[in-house]
C-alpha cells in the first residue's frame, strides 16, 4: 500500500488553529502531525514532504507579528528549513504562518502590518488567482475564503515592487476589493519554486460546503434552496491541490 | 487605648513578618468590623462575631492568612449568600417566606427537570460548569460569568481577564473541558451620554467603557483561539456607573473525563502563570458597591491578562486529560489558590506549602500568595506516578509546573510557609456561613396604555431600525475571530449578503455528528417594570433562537446569570425575587434545566445625586443540541419566491419594547408568555424543521415584528410583500403592536411554495398564518394591512440605517 505523504504541523506558543488545519490536511490525503516547537530538531524533518504553519498569534504577537517565531525556529534548526525547501520541500503558511514564513525570508520580500483599519477583521473576502501554483490548480479562477487579521497589509519596499510582485506572478493571489491596504490587493505570495507558499485568508476554515455564510451557496437556480450537490468548500480544493502535487512530485 | 487601635496598631506596627496572629477573642463587634474594613474582608459584623466564635470554640487566634481565607470563603462572590439567605418576601399585598432563592426556584426546579429527562444532564452545580449530552461519547458544558467592577474600573483589563476567568472555569470542568465557543454580553449606558450627564467624578464615558471591554476580549479571546460566536449588547442610561460585562464560553469533553475525585496521597500541582501581589481582594471587592474612591483605591484587584501563557496551559491540560493524568482539576479565579486548594481539599484535606509556589516579585507574605488572584493558573490533584510524564507535558508546551503539597484525607486544610503553618483549618467549618436574613417588595408598576396610532410607519420602523437596540453590531462582531477552529457553521452574521443577523450561533462539534447551538437573552427594559415577566420572556427567547437555528426543544439547558444593585433595597431584592420566580417556571414548563449560574450584586454607585442602582438584569444564554447539519436554520431570507408566514400568536401589550420607549409610553403593561402554548409551538416548528420544510426562521424581538422582516430580508435576495390582515393574535390588538410590540413565542418563518399544504398542515391548531411572500421583483419591505399601506421602503435604505448605526461610535 502506498504511503500517505507526511505533514508537519509546527506550533508554537500561541498557535491556535492547528487543529482545524490539521483536519484539512488529513482530509485531503495527508498524513499530518502536530509539534510544539519545543520539539523540533533537524532530524524532526526527515521524511516530511510539508511543513505546516498555521494560523494563531505565536507569542502573542506583540512584537511584529511573526518575530519571535522566526528567532526561535531559526534557532532550533538554523537553516533546516531552507535546507528542506532546497531538497524538494513544501512550507505551507496560513494567516500567522504567512506572517511567520516571510520573516523568515523564505517568502519575496514584504511586510505584514497593521491593516489600514486599524482594526480586526474576521469577515468573508472574494479571491482571484493570479498565477500557477501548485496550491491553486484545482480551484477555480475566483473563490471566497474568510480571513481573520489586524496585521494582514502587504507592504513592499517600494509600491514598484509589489507591481513586479503581481507581474512574475509571487503575487499568486489577490483580493478582489481593497480589504486590509495590502499593496496591489496582495492576499498570498509564493517563491521562485512554487513550494513555497503564504496567505492571510484560512481555506481551512471552508472545508466543507456548510461552513460557507450562505446556505445557498452553489446552488445555480436562485430559487431553488436545498442541500445543492457539493460536499466541499473552496478550502478543501487548495489542500487537496497540494496534496496532488506533493504526490506527483515524489 | 482602645482594643480596636491596639489591634490596628498590632497589623500596623508588627513587623513585616509572613504572617500574623490576630487577637480577635476579646473584640466587640464594632471593632471586629472595623478589622474586616482595614483587612478589606469584606465581612459583616454578624460574620465577623460567627468568625470570633469559632475560634473561641477552637480556643486560640486567627493567624491573618485564616481570616482571608474565611473572608474569601464566605464572600458573595464565593458563596452566593444572598442567593442562599431567608427572604421576607411581599408582592402586591401577598406575603410569602423564601428559604433560599437557589435551592426552591433553581436547584430544586432543576432536579424535578432532570429525573424527567434522565441522563441529558450528566453534571449540574457542583463543577466549574454543567455538561449535557451530545452523544454516547461526548457532552458540552456552559459557563457565564460577570467581570463588572473591574470593567468598570479598567475596562480593557477587566474584560480581558473576564473571559480569560471563564475560558479556565471550561478548563477546570470534568477532567479539563476544550474550549470551543465564547459569548459575551454588555450593558452600557448610551454612546451619546454627554459628559454633564455623568454625575460622579472619574467615572469613564460609555464609550471608553464599551471600546475597552470589545478589545479586551478580542484581545483575549482571539489569542486563545476560542471563536466569539454569540452575544448582545444593551444600552442604558442604569449602566453608566455600573456597566456589565457578561463573558460566557462553552466546552466539550469526552464523558468519561467528567467525574473526578481527589483521594489522599495525590499531589496538588499549579501550572500557567506565577503569582504575583496583582488582583489582591477581586473576590472581597466584586462584593462591593463602587464609589469614585473605587477608581482610585481599587486598582489593585484589575489584572492585565496574558492570553499566551493561558493558551500554553490550556494545551497542556488538554494533552494531559487526554493521556489520562489528571484526576481533579480546577482552575484558580476569585479567591487564588485558597478557594482553589480549598474546594480541591475540602473533604480530602492536604497540606499545601507556599514555598514552593513560583512568585513574580520577592518579599510576598502567606496571605498574598495563598489568595493571590493572579492570572492563568490551574490547579489539579494527580498521581505521583504521572509526574513525570506531567512534568514532559509542561516543558512540551512551555508551561511552569510547581508542586503545591499534598492531599492526605486528614479533613484538614494547611498551609505552611518558611518552615511554619501559617494556616490550619477545618474545611467543614468554612462552609456554614451565618445565613442572612432578608426583605423584599415588589408591586407591579404597570398599567394598560392606549396604543398611539399608526400614521407613519415607514418613519416608526426607520427609527426603530436606528435606534441603539436594534443596530448592527456588525463593528463589533469583526473584532472577534469567530471562526477559528473552523466549526462555526451558523454565523453571527451570514444570509446571502453575509452581514445580515442570526437568533443563535451553530458550532460543528470535532468528533460527533451532532451539533451545539448557542443563544443568549437580556431584556432589562422589562423588568424595570415587571421583573417577573421578563424572567419568563428571557427563558422564551433564549429557548426561541436555539429551536429557530434548528435545535431539539427536548434538549436544550440554560444558565441564569444574574446582576442587581443593593440587596439590602427591599425593593430591589424584591424585584430579584420576582424574576428568579419567572425564570423558575419557564425552566419548568420548557423542560429546560439550569445547569450554572452566577450572580453579581451590588451594583450601583454613590453619585453626587445618591445612590443608582442598576436594574435587576437576567442573562439567560443556552445550549441545544441540533441533531444534523442539515436541521441549521439561519435568520435571513433565501429565495426571491418563497412565502413567509408567522407563528405564535401577536398580543396588545407595548410595554418593555423599543417602540414604546421611543413613544414615551412609560409603565406600559408587559406582555405575558403563554408558556405552555410556546413549547407546543415549538416542538412542532421542530417537526417541521426535521421534515425539511423551513427555509428560514428568524425571531420576533426588539422592534417586533416590522424589524423581524427588515432584518430577514437584508440578506439582499429579494424585497417582501406582507399583509398583516390574517396575522394570529389575541384580543383588542392595535396595528402599532402589530408591527412593533414584542409579545413573546414568535417566529417568522420562510417556506417553499410547494410545502405551505404541508406547513399549514404540520401546525394545524396553532397560531400559524402565511402572510405574505418574497418579492423577486422589487427590493422594498411592503406590508399592508388589507388595502391600508402601513410601510413600503427601499430595503437598501433600511440596511444602511441599521448597518451603520454603530459604526459611527465604535
Amino acid at each position: 500500500m502506498e504511503e500517505r505523504p507526511r505533514a508537519l504541523l509546527l506550533k508554537f506558543p500561541g498557535t491556535n488553529c492547528d487543529e482545524e488545519t490539521a483536519r484539512a490536511l488529513k482530509v485531503v490525503g495527508f498524513s499530518t502531525e502536530i509539534v510544539p516547537i519545543s520539539a523540533l530538531n533537524t532530524e524532526t524533518l526527515d521524511g516530511v514532504s510539508l511543513v505546516m504553519l498555521s494560523g494563531g498569534f505565536s507569542y502573542g504577537d506583540y512584537v511584529m507579528s511573526g518575530r519571535l517565531a522566526r528567532l526561535v525556529t531559526e534557532q532550533k534548526i538554523g537553516a533546516g528549513l531552507r535546507e528542506f525547501r532546497d531538497n524538494g520541500g513544501y512550507l505551507l503558511g496560513i494567516c500567522n504562518g504567512f506572517q511567520i514564513l516571510t520573516q523568515l525570508g523564505l517568502l519575496p520580500e514584504g511586510s505584514l502590518v497593521e491593516n489600514t483599519s486599524g482594526r480586526f477583521q474576521c469577515q468573508w473576502v472574494k479571491m482571484k488567482k493570479q498565477a500557477d501554483s501548485p496550491f491553486l490548480s484545482l480551484l477555480p479562477d475566483e473563490f471566497e475564503f474568510p480571513m481573520a487579521h489586524a496585521e494582514g497589509r502587504l507592504v513592499t519596499m517600494s509600491a514598484e515592487d509589489a507591481r513586479k510582485y503581481r507581474e512574475s506572478g509571487a503575487a499568486a493571489v489577490t483580493y478582489d476589493q481593497d480589504v486590509n491596504g495590502s499593496f496591489e490587493q496582495i492576499a498570498g505570495l509564493q517563491d521562485e519554486t512554487g513550494r513555497v507558499f503564504g496567505m492571510m485568508p484560512h481555506p481551512e476554515r471552508f472545508l466543507y460546503r456548510e461552513d460557507h455564510y450562505d446556505p445557498d451557496w452553489k446552488n445555480s437556480a436562485p430559487d431553488s434552496a436545498g442541500s445543492g450537490e457539493e460536499k466541499w468548500g473552496s478550502g478543501y480544493y487548495l489542500f487537496r491541490s497540494l496534496y496532488e502535487s506533493v504526490t506527483s512530485s515524489n | 487605648m482602645s482594643e480596636t487601635e491596639s489591634i490596628l496598631d498590632q497589623i500596623a506596627e508588627a513587623p513585616a513578618d509572613h504572617y500574623r496572629i490576630l487577637k480577635i477573642s476579646d473584640l466587640d463587634g464594632d471593632r471586629l468590623l472595623e478589622l474586616s474594613q482595614f483587612m478589606h474582608l469584606s465581612l459583616s459584623k454578624e460574620d465577623m462575631l460567627a468568625v470570633q466564635e469559632i475560634y473561641r470554640e477552637w480556643n486560640r487566634e486567627p493567624t491573618d492568612v485564616e481570616l482571608e481565607v474565611i473572608a474569601q470563603t464566605w464572600s458573595e462572590h464565593c458563596k452566593h449568600r444572598i442567593f442562599g439567605a431567608d427572604i421576607e418576601h411581599e408582592t402586591n399585598g401577598k406575603k410569602e417566606a423564601v428559604k433560599s432563592l437557589f435551592k426552591t426556584y433553581i436547584y430544586d426546579v432543576s432536579n424535578r427537570i432532570f429525573d424527567r429527562k434522565p441522563g441529558f444532564v450528566l453534571s449540574a452545580f457542583h463543577d466549574n460548569a454543567g455538561f449535557i449530552k451530545l452523544d454516547e461519547k461526548l457532552a458540552i458544558c456552559l459557563k457565564a460569568e460577570t467581570h463588572n467592577h473591574p470593567s468598570a474600573i479598567e475596562p480593557y483589563a477587566g474584560a480581558n481577564t473576564g473571559i480569560g476567568g471563564v475560558v479556565r472555569d471550561i478548563l477546570g470542568a470534568g477532567k479539563g473541558a476544550k474550549p470551543i465557543a465564547s459569548l459575551d454580553v454588555f450593558c452600557f449606558g448610551a454612546p451619546d451620554t454627554t459628559m454633564d450627564n455623568i454625575k460622579a467624578d472619574d467615572v469613564l464615558h460609555p464609550l471608553g467603557i464599551m471600546r475597552g471591554v470589545v478589545r479586551g476580549v478580542r484581545d483575549y479571546g482571539n489569542r486563545m483561539g476560542i471563536p466569539t460566536v454569540s452575544g448582545a449588547i444593551q444600552f442604558d442610561n442604569s449602566y453608566i456607573y455600573n456597566p456589565l460585562v457578561y463573558c460566557g464560553t462553552a466546552g466539550s469533553i469526552p464523558i468519561k473525563y467528567i467525574d473526578k475525585e481527589v483521594g489522599a496521597g495525590m499531589k496538588v500541582i499549579a501550572v500557567g502563570g506565577r503569582t504575583g501581589r496583582d488582583g489582591l481582594h477581586g473576590a472581597t471587592f466584586s462584593s462591593a458597591a463602587l464609589d469614585t474612591e473605587s477608581h482610585e483605591s481599587d486598582q489593585q484587584a484589575v489584572q492585565i491578562g496574558n492570553p499566551i501563557e493561558e493558551k500554553k496551559a490550556a494545551d497542556f491540560v488538554l494533552a494531559a486529560r487526554d493521556a489520562d493524568l489528571i484526576e481533579f482539576i480546577t482552575d484558580c479565579g476569585a479567591g487564588g489558590y485558597s478557594s482553589a486548594a480549598g474546594e480541591m481539599l475540602e473533604e480530602c484535606g492536604g497540606t499545601i506549602n507556599l514555598d514552593n509556589v513560583t512568585l513574580k516579585e520577592p518579599g510576598m507574605v502567606s496571605w498574598e500568595i495563598f489568595i493571590s488572584e493572579s492570572q492563568e493558573r490551574m490547579v489539579l490533584a494527580v498521581k505521583e506516578k504521572s509526574m513525570q510524564e506531567l512534568q514532559k507535558l509542561a516543558d512540551l508546551y512551555e508551561t511552569e509546573l510547581i508542586v503545591l503539597g499534598d492531599a492526605d484525607g486528614s479533613g484538614i486544610l494547611k498551609v505552611t510557609h518558611h518552615g511554619e503553618t501559617v494556616c490550619q483549618l477545618d474545611c467543614s467549618k468554612l462552609h456554614t456561613a451565618p445565613t442572612r436574613h432578608l426583605s423584599a417588595k415588589w408591586e407591579l408598576k404597570t398599567e394598560p396604555v392606549d396604543a398611539p396610532a399608526v400614521d407613519n410607519g415607514g418613519e416608526d420602523l426607520r427609527s426603530l431600525l436606528a435606534d441603539f437596540a436594534v443596530v448592527s453590531r456588525e463593528p463589533i462582531i469583526r473584532e472577534y475571530d469567530h471562526e477559528v477552529q473552523g466549526n462555526t457553521i451558523l454565523k453571527p452574521l451570514a444570509g446571502a449578503s453575509g452581514d445580515a443577523p442570526q437568533d443563535a450561533s451553530v458550532m460543528r462539534v470535532n468528533g460527533s455528528d451532532r451539533l451545539m447551538s448557542m443563544s443568549v437573552s437580556i431584556l432589562p427594559e422589562w423588568g424595570k417594570t415587571d421583573p417577573y415577566a421578563m424572567g419568563t420572556a428571557c427563558v422564551d427567547e433564549c429557548i426561541r433562537q436555539m429551536v429557530a437555528s434548528g435545535a431539539d426543544p427536548d434538549r436544550l439547558a440554560i444558565l441564569d446569570n444574574f446582576c442587581m444593585g443593593n440587596p439590602d433595597a427591599e425593593e430591589e431584592l424584591g424585584a430579584l425575587v420576582e424574576t428568579v420566580k419567572g425564570i423558575a417556571a419557564a425552566a419548568e414548563i420548557y423542560g429546560a434545566p439550569f445547569v450554572s449560574g452566577k450572580d453579581s450584586f451590588y451594583n450601583y454607585f454613590e453619585t453626587e445625586e445618591g445612590p443608582v442602582s442598576i436594574p435587576v438584569t437576567i442573562l439567560i444564554s443556552g445550549m441545544g443540541i441540533v441533531e444534523d447539519v442539515s436541521h441549521v436554520t439561519g435568520s435571513s431570507l433565501r429565495r426571491r419566491d418563497s412565502l413567509i408566514a408567522v407563528i405564535g400568536s401577536t398580543e396588545s401589550d407595548l410595554g418593555g419594547s423599543v417602540y414604546a420607549r421611543q413613544k414615551g409610553l412609560a409603565n406600559a403593561t408587559v406582555p405575558g408568555t403563554d408558556m405552555e402554548a410556546a413549547m407546543g409551538l415549538y416542538r412542532t416548528y421542530y417537526e417541521a424543521v426535521k421534515e425539511g420544510l423551513i427555509l428560514s426562521a428568524h425571531d420576533v424581538s426588539e422592534g417586533g415584528l416590522a424589524v423581524t422582516l427588515a432584518e430577514a430580508a437584508f440578506s439582499g435576495k429579494a424585497g417582501l410583500e406582507i399583509d398583516l390582515s390574517s396575522l394570529p393574535t389575541g384580543e383588542n390588538v392595535s396595528v402599532a403592536a402589530m408591527l412593533f410590540g414584542e409579545s413573546p413565542s414568535r417566529l417568522v418563518v420562510e417556506i417553499a411554495p410547494e410545502n405551505l399544504e404541508r406547513v399549514a398542515a404540520v401546525f394545524e391548531g396553532q397560531p400559524f398564518a402565511p402572510l405574505g411572500r418574497a418579492a423577486g421583483e422589487h427590493s422594498n419591505l411592503k406590508v399592508t394591512r388589507g388595502a391600508d399601506v402601513l410601510i413600503n421602503e427601499p430595503l437598501d435604505e433600511l440596511k444602511s440605517l441599521w448597518k451603520n448605526g454603530l459604526a459611527h461610535y465604535y
